[in-house]
Parts: structure tokens; C-alpha cells; sequence
């Protein structure tokens, strides 16, 4: 089992392959592998959507996943 | 009778030439809001905070009859839940079932709770067994069994049908549309993976589950290797415009890096049935769901640890609308007495092939139960650790005070029904030497439904369920 939080200054929904999975700024679990972050709701963020090999992460150490706004 | 002899040898050799009738209809366009998925099963009061699932292993008449009788408990037990008294039974989210316990699962699907006042006459005290070679004797029957594409499993399909399931197809569960979600596991004999019978397996195949009689499914779950034959199904992927779900090509990206097999492994099973695959499988072959996982715990725990799977639990965790979840395992796996190590003799072919296949599979499904534990472990070592960090460095004072954030937890109730946990060995050896066939004497019935209600009840996890949830299993 892997850790990952999905970091956006306000709460937004995560997608993990496309398929809903919890909110923003929250630890999520996955299974390891690689896998494509997006969020929901305004696209006023940035990237896209980001491809990411998740590996070696602990409940304590969780990956960082960031997104931006686009104005920043 | 030599003109007779010769009839009969003539329409042999017509009935060995006869077309394949596929017992799966085509999918005429994919369409991914409908048929037969958790999704799209109404939940009704069936709240997901509280979620169980239910795994029936195989074992012929004694897994449907300890199934059953684990079905009777679950009905009588109430549980206090948002204010209300329900019964468990209706808190019961997914059945995963193999084999023997595919009978049960099936008509419970189909009927409801009506099944405590039908399946024991209809199933149970029925001595399927005989039924099913009588059929095989008929000589009527000879003329089907000799076409190639016809076996003793499609004769038991037939059967099935008319006499248990009353011609119901999946179609009558998506029109009946409530939880809990009830997936049959059969076995694909080319790669030895579990195949479910759920709509996202059927995608893959271009093939229409509504259509599928769960006799036919039943059948396939059931196909115990030698005694029936594997069943054969058509596969018309790349008619229908399916498109695998993202994460298919990632994880088959990831055979390279090694990051998890076992997802890699999965996305390349989808791809060896659906279009895109690297060989053509116009046809496939489905044996027995003990040949993959007897126990039928698998696919729950792959739906437990991955976001990638048809009914991701992992995914409602991470949204936080699971609180609970329990998993009730009910093995009816037994170890029967041998006298083999009483005389010198060397073990003869037959006894050696039982063993030679029986052995490894035992193995498996002790490990599968062993993966259970392991995987709630993994939760709770989880949650542990970032309470214990969270709490030492509040010891040190309010200015070393950590507020780690932490997934969102879950309490895990791992509950297990197996004639290991019987307290007495007299007991314990009388049940685990129950023969797996179709046909048991209605004593024995009655008492695997007595101990799958006993062992329930007495399972430490279930009584702290009962704890947490002010919940009584009735005398």
C-alpha cells in the first residue's frame, strides 16, 4: 500500500486514472505503480494532469503530488 | 439392433458435427452505465459506511450448506445502525463465491431472502449427484454429449436451470437491482486467472452478461476438474467498442520496472481477452473458481488494496464513506484422514494426481487467508503509527505538537468461518472429513448449517462487531 497527498491551495476532488478518489491536501491510498493525478471541478490548475511511478512511501512519509493554479 | 446400432452411430456422428451454440450473447455497443456492476446496483438502506463482504468458498454440498447456514446467522443477527435496528444480512454489500458456495450466492442474488424458504428443498437435500449422472446416462443424452463443443458441465448447466434457477439470467439481477453485489468466480483454464462474472469482465469479451443464464455461471464456478468439464464461451472482443480503463496501459507499462506485478499481471489478463491482446482468443475455456481461489477471497482483497479494480474499495476509503468494513470468509475446506502412511506400499497413480493437484491449492488458499490478515495489518499498522507519532510529540509539549495528516480510518473486522476454529478435535476431524460432493445426507446438511451460525458467533472478530455495533446473533 502507498501514500499519497495531492497538494492544491483549496479543496478540490482527485482523480487517480481517471476515477474519483477523495480531495486534495488528504493522505489517499494507492497501489503501487504508476499512476495519472488529476483534479476535478474548475480546470484553472496546473498541469494538466500528472503521470507519477508511486513507490517506497509510508503513512508518514506520503508522496507530494503538486498542482498549481494557473495564475500563479 | 444391428440397425439400431447403426442409427445410433449415425446420429453420433451427426451430433459430433453439430455447430457450437454459445451460451453468451454479443454485446452490442459498450456501454458502461449499464448491466451488471456494484455501481449500478441500487444501495437502498444498504449504507456504505458499514461495508461487508461475504466470500463462500467451493467445496461441493458442504460449502453451500456452511454458506447457507452462514446466510441464516447473518439474517438473525441485528445490529444498531444510524438509529435503527437491521439485520446484518441487509448491511451485506458483495458476495464473492466459488463453486459449491456459488449455489447459494446465486439464489440469494435471485431471490432474495425467499431463499430460506426454497434453496434447502431446491438444492441442498437434493441429491444433485445422482441427478447428474442419471443425466449422463440417458441415452438421449449421449447424442449432445458427443458434439465437441458439449460437455458434462453444459448437461449440469441445463440442469441447473430448470430444476434450481428457473431459467433466471443475470438480466433478472439487474431488474431486480438491489445489493448486495453477488460475483461468481469461475477459472480461465489458458491463464489460471479467476474470471468473474460481473459485466467489466464480460466488456472484455464483447459479450452481454444479461443474457448469461446463472445456471450457466453457476456451472462454470462449479466445473470441478474431471468430474465436469470446463464450459465454453465466445469471445467477441473488438465488436463492440470497448476501451480499457486507464490504468490498463499503465500498469502493462509497468512489466519493464517490476513496480507491482500483480497489477501488471492483471492489466495483461485484460488484455489477453479483450481485442488488443497479442493472440486472438475466439473461445474460452472456464473451469471450476477453486482452480484460481477456492475460497474466494482474491478478488475482495485486490478490490481492498487497489484503486484499480471494477469495485475499488480503496477508492470509497480514500472518499471516506467506508467506516467499517468486515469480511466474513466462509471456508468449507477440509483434510481428509488417509491411510496411505500405514503400509509401505508405493501411493498409486490416482492418489498421486488427487494429491498433485489438491496440495497446491490447499497451499493457496491458506496463504489467501494468511493475505487477509496481512492486508488488515497493513490498515491498522497504518493508522498506528501516525497516532503514535502524533501522540509522542504532544508529550514533549504543546510547541513540538505534530498534527501529521493521516488516511482516512477504517475499522477492519476480518471474520472467518472455517472447521479449523472448531474448539473440539472429535468435531473438528468429523467435519474436515466430509466428502466435497453434490449430495450429503441431510444430517450432515443440518449440521454444517448448525456450525457455519456456531462458528460465526464465536468468531473473536465478529463478537467485536457485535461490540461496536450493540448487535446480538438470535438463539
Amino acid at each position: 500500500m502507498e501514500h499519497v497527498i495531492v497538494s492544491f491551495p483549496t479543496n478540490r476532488l482527485v482523480y487517480i486514472d481517471g476515477e474519483e478518489n477523495g480531495s486534495t491536501n488528504e493522505v489517499l491510498r494507492v497501489d503501487a505503480g504508476t499512476h495519472v493525478f488529476e483534479l476535478g471541478n474548475l480546470e484553472n490548475y496546473r498541469p494538466a494532469s500528472r503521470k507519477v511511478e508511486v513507490k517506497d512511501t509510508t503513512a508518514l512519509e506520503p508522496l507530494e503530488i503538486k498542482f498549481f493554479r494557473k495564475d500563479d | 439392433m444391428r440397425r439400431a446400432l447403426a442409427l445410433l452411430g449415425c446420429a453420433l456422428l451427426l451430433s459430433a458435427c453439430a455447430p457450437f451454440a454459445p451460451g453468451n450473447p454479443p454485446l452490442a455497443k459498450y456501454t458502461p452505465e449499464a448491466g451488471y456492476r456494484f455501481e449500478r446496483l441500487e444501495a437502498g438502506d444498504n449504507t456504505d459506511e458499514l461495508f461487508v463482504i461475504v466470500t463462500f468458498s467451493g467445496g461441493g454440498t458442504r460449502a453451500a450448506a456452511l454458506a447457507y447456514g452462514v446466510l441464516e446467522a447473518l439474517r438473525d443477527t441485528t445490529i444498531q445502525w444510524r438509529g435503527r435496528s437491521v439485520a446484518l444480512l441487509d448491511e451485506v454489500d458483495v458476495i464473492s463465491s466459488i463453486s459449491g458456495g456459488s449455489f447459494p450466492a446465486a439464489y440469494y442474488a435471485l431471490r432474495g431472502k425467499q431463499i430460506f424458504a426454497e434453496f434447502p428443498d431446491k438444492f441442498l437435500y437434493r441429491p444433485v449427484q445422482s441427478d447428474l449422472v442419471r443425466l449422463a446416462f440417458l441415452p438421449a443424452n449421449w447424442l449432445k454429449l458427443a458434439a465437441p463443443a458439449y460437455g458434462r458441465s453444459d448437461l449440469a448447466a441445463e440442469f441447473y436451470d430448470r430444476e434450481v434457477f428457473g431459467g433466471a439470467t443475470y438480466a433478472d439481477l439487474i431488474a431486480r437491482n438491489r445489493r448486495p453485489f453477488v460475483i461468481l468466480n469461475a477459472t480461465d483454464m489458458t491463464t489460471g486467472a479467476q474470471f468473474p462474472f460481473i459485466q467489466d469482465q464480460f466488456d472484455l469479451l464483447c459479450s452481454d452478461l444479461a443474457g448469461v443464464p446463472l445456471a450457466r455461471a453457476a456451472a462454470s464456478s462449479s466445473a470441478f476438474p474431471g468430474g465436469l468439464t470446463a464450459l465454453t464461451f465466445q469471445n467477441y472482443a473488438g465488436t463492440c467498442g470497448y476501451r480499457q480503463p486507464a490504468w490498463v496501459q499503465l500498469a502493462f507499462e509497468d512489466h519493464g520496472s517490476r513496480v507491482n506485478p500483480r497489477r501488471t499481471a492483471r492489466a495483461e489478463n485484460r488484455l489477453s481477452l479483450a481485442a488488443e491482446g497479442p493472440a486472438k482468443r475466439p473461445y474460452l475455456h472456464l473451469t471450476d473458481g477453486g482452480v484460481a481461489d477456492n475460497i474466494g477471497l482474491r478478488g475482495p482483497l485486490e478490490a481492498i488494496a487497489s484503486t484499480n479494480h471494477p469495485w475499488s474499495v480503496l477508492q470509497r476509503m480514500n472518499q471516506k464513506k467506508i467506516d467499517r468494513l468486515v469480511v466474513i470468509a466462509v471456508n468449507a475446506a477440509t483434510n481428509p484422514a488417509t491411510g496411505r502412511d500405514q503400509a509401505a506400499d508405493v501411493p498409486g497413480l490416482l492418489d498421486t494426481l488427487t494429491t498433485a493437484a489438491n496440495v497446491p491449492l490447499d497451499n493457496y488458499s491458506f496463504d489467501t487467508v494468511e493475505l487477509l490478515s496481512k492486508t488488515v495489518n497493513e490498515f491498522n499498522a497504518d493508522a498506528r503509527l501516525v497516532e503514535g507519532c502524533n501522540k509522542l510529540s504532544a508529550r514533549k509539549g504543546a510547541q513540538c505538537a505534530l498534527d501529521l495528516p493521516a488516511p482516512h480510518r477504517v475499522d477492519l473486522y476480518p471474520i472467518q468461518v472455517a472447521f479449523e476454529y472448531l474448539a473440539s478435535p472429535e468435531e473438528r476431524t468429523w467435519f474436515k472429513n466430509l466428502p466435497t460432493t453434490f449430495e450429503l445426507p441431510r444430517e450432515s446438511i443440518d449440521k454444517l448449517r448448525a456450525v457455519g451460525r456456531r462458528l460465526l458467533n464465536e468468531d473473536p472478530q465478529f463478537q467485536n462487531l457485535m461490540k461496536a455495533l450493540n448487535g446480538k446473533l438470535a438463539n
